[in-house]
């Protein structure tokens, strides 16, 4: 499939500074006030752009340019608040001026049926992006003595600001799984806002890997998916069943759970004590969590074959790469419980991307008989993200799940080691 | 003949002894058997429009009955042929695969069967009989598959997994196995279904009086709340041992009834629990179970046995059509079962009238037929008709007063 038009392009070097990330919400304020007011100007712009197009067959260029400067000035404004990039954003929306920038297409032909029902078409997109997070925004309310005054903001994008806040406080750099993620929602969100208001009659492209095509891969994490990626093809009826299907599993699942935590707790106190996971502990969590993605995949439609019921390896499209069991840190196993909740919150944030991905996926499939490709990998992502939480919180790796919606890469192998 | 084939036929001819003298003493009954039913005509207890609103009524219902039967054989035929296909959808091995390919087949069964279900409950609604809402009916349907997926998957799971250890033999051990789970049912229902205390405290007097003539013990009289669903009158004798319990639903003390209609429902209930029905339901079931799943193993052996996934779909085809050959004689035990907690009711209130009246009522607020076609009782029926039960009224009324 060729480039989408709308493309992502990132040149950020990772470095926050701290006094700006303290005081990032109330330094973008001004940006708040700015964008509100553009936005009503955005709405009636395009609504008139909706109608050139739908007469002349393509956007009118005047129109074409104050919608894009808007759509890269939402980019940079969600880069800046969500921590994704460091600089103050300027307030023209200006092409190449931003770490976090979009590039968008030139006016060009547009189907005029599609620009029709476009609004329709835009649904979709618009609740990922939803979920991917939007810039959120401020919003006061009446209660029932005083009037309140607060912002709000949700999805990955909400997630990746809070704990980007704090590491970039803490260590003046923002953590690169964080930043890609975020970089990953502010390109989503361009490219469907982008198909809203009809810069580009290309619908957004939801694979994490595409979009981040140009940014360095994370090094390869010891949990880490396999299988065939390419495995589009989904059966139409048991895709319609797919819930009801996934019961026996879900029911399965629920029973080991309830060994599995026993087993956890065990293994806890063991690690503890001994430094390292005893065998078998680790062997019945490892299946555990293997059969845990392979129930999940199936039930978000990542995957098509109804799944066994051992957590077994090499038997599923979409596997789990689990390490065999190490020494382990005791001061991080002791606190496990607590340093796992900045990954409980992304997780949980791209579980809401994973239940609209599925959702969507459903009609797709049900439709065409096979998955989209786009969401097939940002569902691979949310899962295998999942699955390191997992493995991480179960003790089963020590290695902080990484955020980075891109899969690591395998350190390269020089000719002088294979040698050695 | 050689030695082996000759206790082969010896050891065929002592299990069959065993389920004959096992029916036999399931069969036996408190209803003289010398009773004999007087043929009544339906005009002396009906008007001809009731009879004529019963007949239109079941004849349209019928027409479901046949019309989903049919098209629930014709999927699962057409599932048996070519259900083997669906194997590609699965990384699950033999077991997992097959109930797959089980939870498909009743899936395409619930397809199929879906349109006659919503006609059924547009045509029970339009005779005020059904409260429940289309939505309701297709979600509540989604719902209650997925329960019926789960027991499949389980069923399954005992099957093919004793047909993988015991090869041909698995029916030996797989029949137990479902006995046991039918008693285990048997035992758990009462508790699942969601019911309260019968209020009224003279009925529940009354219920303790008829408790010690039939010498039952203390049974807790329940009320089932259903009015939101149907507007159907009935009653039922749940549970075994500890969880033993009457539950009338709440459209039959609604105030329709009257006291000695009521009385002669609850004695016909604790009829059924002082003669020890439900251990004998399970008894005829275990009498079924083994022939039932002897013959499943037999005939899905060309599809290498059940321990095999490809041998599911033709499994499912078999177990349906078994069901519906085994129907006539399943109603017919459910039939005799009945009329017993009848004879123990009459018997009990000494109260004939009362017994008639209750009948009587039936016809108008049920439009069950007062006496239905042959075919109808055979597959349909199973509990006495209406003329039956009435006749069994002035039956005692006689036998009483020699």
């Amino acid at each position: 499939m060729s480039e989408h038009p709308v493309q992502l392009v990132v040149e950020d070097d990772l470095k926050r500074n701290r006094l700006t990330v303290c005081f990032r919400l109330i330094l973008a304020l001004p940006h708040f006030i700015w964008i509100a007011l553009w936005s009503v100007a955005v709405f009636f712009v395009a609504i008139a752009n909706w109608v050139v197009t739908l007469a002349a067959g393509r956007p009118a260029g005047s129109l074409h340019r104050f919608l894009s400067a808007y759509v890269r000035y939402v980019a940079h404004l969600s880069a800046y608040i969500w921590i994704v990039a460091n600089p103050y954003p300027g307030f023209v929306g200006e092409e190449g001026e931003y770490p976090i920038d979009i590039r968008l297409p030139p006016p060009e032909a547009q189907n005029r049926a599609k620009t029709l029902v476009r609004i329709l078409l835009a649904l979709p997109a618009l609740v990922l992006a939803a979920t991917l997070g939007s810039p959120g925004s401020f919003a006061s309310s009446r209660g029932s003595r005083r009037q309140s005054f607060g912002y709000s903001a949700s999805g990955l994008g909400a997630a990746v600001g809070v704990l980007g806040w704090f590491a970039s406080l803490a260590r003046g750099r923002m953590p690169k799984g964080l930043r890609d993620a975020g970089a990953f929602g502010v390109g989503y969100n361009a490219q469907a806002l982008a198909y809203l208001l009809l810069l580009t009659d290309r619908y957004p492209n939801a694979d994490p890997t595409a979009m981040l095509e140009g940014v360095e891969r994370p090094p390869l994490h010891p949990v880490h998916l396999v299988g065939d990626a390419h495995d589009l093809r989904r059966s139409r009826v048991t895709v319609f069943f797919r819930i009801l299907l996934a019961l026996p599993h879900i029911v399965w699942l629920a029973l080991w759970s309830i060994a599995a935590i026993v087993v956890a707790i065990l293994n806890w106190f063991a690690t503890l004590f001994a430094g390292t996971p005893p065998r078998s502990f680790h062997q019945f969590l490892s299946r555990y969590i293997r059969y845990g993605l392979h129930v999940s995949a199936f039930i978000y439609l990542a995957a098509n074959p109804f799944p066994g019921f051992t957590g077994e390896a090499g038997t599923y499209p979409l596997d789990l790469v689990l390490p065999e069991r190490a020494r382990q840190n005791r001061w991080k196993t002791g606190f496990r419980l607590f340093l796992v909740i900045p990954a409980a919150i992304v997780n949980s944030a791209l579980g809401s991307a994973l239940i609209a991905a599925a959702f969507f996926t459903w009609f797709v499939a049900l439709v065409r008989g096979s998955a989209p490709w786009g969401l097939r990998n940002l569902s691979a992502y949310a899962l295998r993200y999942s699955a390191q939480l997992n493995a991480y919180f179960l003790l089963l790796t020590e290695a902080y799940p990484h955020a980075s919606p891109l899969e690591g890469e395998a350190p390269e192998v020089h000719a002088f080691d294979e040698a050695a | 003949m050689t030695p082996r084939q000759a206790a082969r036929i010896a050891l065929v001819a002592a299990l069959a002894a065993v389920w004959a003298v096992s029916a036999y003493l399931l069969w036996q009954s408190k209803v003289p058997s010398s009773l004999h039913l007087p043929h009544l005509d339906p005009h002396a207890y009906f008007t001809s429009a009731q009879l004529h609103a019963t007949a239109r009524f079941s004849r349209v219902d019928d027409l479901f009955f046949w019309a989903t039967t049919l098209a629930q054989i014709a999927a699962l035929a057409v599932f048996a042929v070519w259900g083997v296909r669906w194997t590609r959808e699965s990384a699950a091995g033999p077991l997992g695969t097959g109930m797959l390919l089980g939870m498909l087949g009743f899936a395409l069964v619930w397809l199929v069967e879906l349109p006659f279900g919503v006609l059924e409950l547009w045509w029970q609604r339009r005779h005020h009989l059904s409260n429940v809402g289309y939505a309701t009916y297709l979600f509540g349907n989604w719902f209650a598959l997925g329960g019926e997926f789960v027991f499949l998957c389980f069923a399954l799971a005992v099957v093919m997994g004793l047909a993988r250890r015991l090869a041909e033999r698995w029916w030996i051990a797989a029949a137990p196995a479902f006995v046991g789970l039918a008693l285990l049912f048997a035992f758990i229902g009462p508790y699942l279904t969601p019911t309260h205390r019968l209020q009224d405290p003279s009925l529940r007097a009354v219920a303790t009086q008829l408790e010690a003539k039939e010498h039952v013990g203390h049974v807790p009289i329940d009320v089932q709340t259903v009015h939101d669903v149907t507007s159907l009158p009935n009653a039922e004798a749940m549970g075994v041992g500890p969880s033993r319990r009457v539950v009338l639903w709440d459209t039959l003390v609604d105030g329709r009834f009257s006291r000695p209609e009521l009385e002669i429902v609850i004695a016909h209930e604790l009829g059924h629990l002082a003669r020890n029905h439900i251990w004998k339901a399970v008894g005829w079931y275990a009498l079924f179970a083994f022939p039932g799943t002897f013959l499943i193993a037999r005939l899905t052996r060309r599809r290498g046995g059940m321990g095999e996934a490809a041998a599911v779909p033709l499994s499912l085809l078999l177990l349906v059509v078994l069901g519906l050959l085994a129907l006539p004689l399943e109603n017919a035990i459910s039939r005799h079962r009945e009329a017993e907690a009848d004879w123990l009711a009459l018997q009990t209130t000494r109260n004939p009238a009362a017994a008639t009246a209750l009948f009587r009522r039936f016809v108008p607020t049920t439009l069950d037929e007062p006496s239905p076609s042959t075919i109808d009782y055979l597959l349909l029926e199973n509990h006495p008709t209406i003329m039956q039960r009435i006749a069994m009224a002035q039956a005692w009324r006689r036998y009483a007063t020699r």
